[in-house]
């Protein structure tokens, strides 16, 4: 009787336990204090999605509390569940202090003046911070309307093409150099094709827009949404031709079934050795480099070129502040210090991602001598900015779901884009 | 004597009314907190045009329900459902009822298999959707490597349109036959085994006594079953989510209605439009309920 009851007890305790520890996968990390003296007792919050980047933030926040004695608190919600989290923080009442803002999503919350904090007065007199230091397209990306600066870029990132040396040796191509053409790109991915050996040129899918298609419309002329986003770039005939190129390339057979390219990621199908060429944005590095396969057989090249020279989309976080919190000057400083040039400096240095304070990332390319890393920087020079709207997801989930008919081959690509941009038009029409 | 006796009585009827109020306002609370203030306002969201963070709702009628039945993208989720919801239901009612009765014999090991068939409630649906994602990938997966290895040719499971959202509703009988064994093992032990003692006597083999003894007899808890799992399956987002990438071929004849709704509140932002299209569920839903409840009669047998 008695082993019964001690028996239900340890249960209980064992479910209670596990109960407090079920919570819901966001984890949290404190910078520690030295100096109680100059502490002020502050705390902020800090909300970012990538864990990846933690430790190395943790670092680098860890200075800050130092110099200033203010402490942080990082806490790490995964990208699928980041967003929701912030909009119900937002409508709460309850945001972090400190947070990432993504291009995809600036829109949305600059709209309103009582969101995010308006940053330009406090960069105008900073003498840590000055915008000239960051590439102008990350900058404006986080403005508002009226110009208010509403976030300090914290990265960018680039994409290029990964291919597989071996492939390349073993059908007799030279590897790619930095004048090749979309136009060599097809030949070459037809020349590595041999379905017999269920090898093939390269996987594109319509969910890899940012690191290929996306980059082929812009190095072809055209565009995909107008500057002044309030028209769809799809039905410039630059862009078509640009698709097109995508689609015959396609046609060629040179990518693998189209189911096989939807079920599985691009880079997944090039480490089973079934892929010679696919595209890759500089934030994989970590995730490629730690494949022995790809360390043995594949290298970087940049992007190829257009009749409009050759363009990288290029995106970039950037550090924001709540306008709610209770502690925005100490935000504010978080958030220059993050933004200087010793912590950007110190960002590249662990690799993770390329700075976006211009001229600290070779320290990002030694990281991983292996690769030519130095094919992301180039790109650097023919960066565009990442297009979006308002409301980009209403017109890019629909987008999705047009680009999986031509790619499939279900429908041919010239109507389906032209198809798309009437759409995409009616939806920013919306916007207005 | 009487009037005292009447007067205890009323208070302990009293008191026992009161104490019964305090144990379960816990889960009224939770209930009308958390389940059904939400419906009321789900509903009244469905008829505004929804901005973000709660701020600037415009008021817009029968929009969104105009919008919803011009919108073949939801009939078609709506037909996606259906399907699913009559895959699953009958075929894991079905397997969970034989093994139910199975595992309902003594015999060694029970225990331990009535265990290993209920394991699958207790994996999260997220590492469930994960592993059968990978068994059912075209080019690497398990399932299409047996194949091919026998001389058969591989199947697009989750990519071709036709079948993708048969393979997920696999996925689902999988995961739930455990719990439907469960309820039936407990519907089980209600029917008295004299029953089917007489039922021996007069010779009927074990088949006709399953048909004639144990489906009259466990119609209450069948009912029970049926109605739930429908309710359920007619929610299917996790395993759809998870299983079929945006670039899927197969995502427009596997979508459900929940997956569309989670689309335009959480991604588009679009919480009025999605407030449409789950209101619709719930009207769907209450409609296949209440014919369940009224036609109960003709075929569930109480005691």
């Amino acid at each position: 009787m008695k082993m019964k009851k001690v028996l239900a007890a340890i249960l209980g305790a064992t479910m209670t336990l596990s109960l407090a520890a079920c919570s819901s996968g966001t984890s949290e990390s404190e910078t520690s204090s030295s100096d109680d003296s100059k502490s002020k007792g502050t705390k902020l919050t800090v909300a970012i999605w990538d864990s990846n980047q933690e430790a190395g933030l943790k670092e680098i926040m860890n200075d800050f509390t130092e110099s200033t004695g203010v402490k942080v608190d990082i806490q790490v919600t995964p990208w699928r569940d980041y967003w929701t989290m912030l909009e119900a923080a937002t409508q709460g009442g309850e945001m972090p202090d400190v947070f990432w803002m993504h291009s995809d999503q600036i829109s949305s919350y600059a709209q309103y003046d009582d969101i995010l904090l308006n940053l330009s007065d406090k960069i105008e007199n900073s003498d840590k911070i000055d915008l000239a230091n960051y590439p102008e397209n990350l900058v404006s990306i986080y403005q508002n309307e009226k110009g208010d600066q509403l976030a300090v870029p914290k990265d960018i990132d680039t994409c290029a093409v990964w291919y597989n040396k071996k492939m390349f040796d073993e059908a007799g191509i030279e590897y790619p150099t930095v004048d090749w053409t979309w136009d060599d790109f097809r030949e070459i991915a037809k020349k590595l094709t041999n379905p017999e050996k269920n090898q093939y040129g390269t996987a594109i899918k319509p969910g890899s827009y940012q690191e290929s298609w996306y980059s082929t419309i812009y190095a072809y002329g055209g565009e995909v949404i107008s500057e002044d986003k309030k028209k769809s770039g799809f039905d410039n005939p630059k862009t078509i031709e640009a698709m097109q190129l995508i689609e015959n390339v396609i046609k060629d057979g040179s990518m693998p079934e189209y189911s096989v390219v939807a079920e599985n990621n691009t880079e997944e199908l090039m480490m089973a050795g079934t892929v010679a060429m696919t595209f890759q944005g500089s934030w994989m590095i970590p995730d490629l480099a730690s494949s022995d396969f790809i360390k043995e057989n594949c290298d970087i090249a940049p992007l190829p070129k257009g009749p409009n020279g050759t363009k990288s989309i290029s995106n970039g976080l950037g550090w924001a502040a709540s306008a709610q919190g209770d502690h925005t000057e100490e935000a504010w400083q978080l958030i220059e210090y993050l933004g200087s040039k010793e912590a950007q400096q110190k960002q590249a240095e662990l690799g993770v991602t390329m700075a976006a304070y211009e001229g600290v990332s070779d320290a990002w390319k030694n990281s991983h001598p292996e690769f030519n890393m130095q094919a992301y920087l180039d790109m650097l020079n023919d960066a565009q900015a990442y297009p979006s709207s308002k409301n980009t997801q209403v017109w890019y989930q629909v987008l999705m779901e047009r680009m999986v008919d031509s790619f499939s081959g279900a429908k041919p690509m010239d109507q389906v884009c032209k198809d798309f941009a009437a759409e995409m038009n009616q939806f920013l029409a919306e916007e207005q | 004597m009487n009037n005292k006796k009447r007067k205890k009585y009323i208070n302990r009827k009293r008191k026992e009314f009161a104490w019964g109020c305090l144990f379960i306002l816990p889960t009224m609370t939770g209930l009308i907190i958390l389940n059904i203030i939400p419906i009321f306002q789900t509903i009244y969201q469905s008829f505004f045009k929804t901005g973000a963070f709660g701020r600037g709702n415009i008021f817009v009628g029968l929009t969104n329900y105009k919008r919803l039945i011009l919108d073949g993208a939801v009939w078609q989720a709506l037909l996606n459902t259906i399907k699913y919801a009559i895959a699953e239901v009958p075929i894991s009612i079905a397997i969970a009822l034989v093994i139910a009765v199975l595992l309902n014999e003594k015999m060694q090991g029970r225990s331990i298999y009535r265990a290993i068939y209920f394991l699958p409630m207790v994996v999260a649906p997220a590492a469930v959707s994960m592993v059968w994602k990978w068994l059912f990938n075209t080019e690497f997966g398990l399932l299409n490597h047996l194949l091919e290895s026998i001389g058969l040719k591989s199947v697009a499971w989750i990519s071709n349109p036709a079948i993708a959202i048969y393979s997920i509703a696999a996925v689902g009988i999988w995961s739930v036959i455990g719990y439907n064994m469960v309820l039936f093992l407990a519907g089980l032990q209600e029917i008295p085994r004299d029953y089917y003692e007489a039922a021996q006597i007069d010779g009927a083999n074990s088949v006709q006594q399953f048909f004639n003894i144990t489906v009259p007899l466990i119609s209450p808890t069948m009912f029970f079953v049926v109605v739930t799992r429908i309710i359920a399956s007619m929610q299917i987002f996790d395993s759809i989510f998870m299983m079929i990438d945006t670039s899927s071929p197969a995502l427009k004849k596997t979508q459900s209605l929940v997956y569309l709704f989670y689309r335009y509140a959480f991604v588009e932002n679009n919480k009025g439009y999605g407030s449409a299209i789950v209101t619709l569920l719930l009207g769907v839903i209450m409609i296949i309920t209440i014919f369940q409840m009224v036609i109960q009669k003709k075929w569930v047998h109480y005691n």
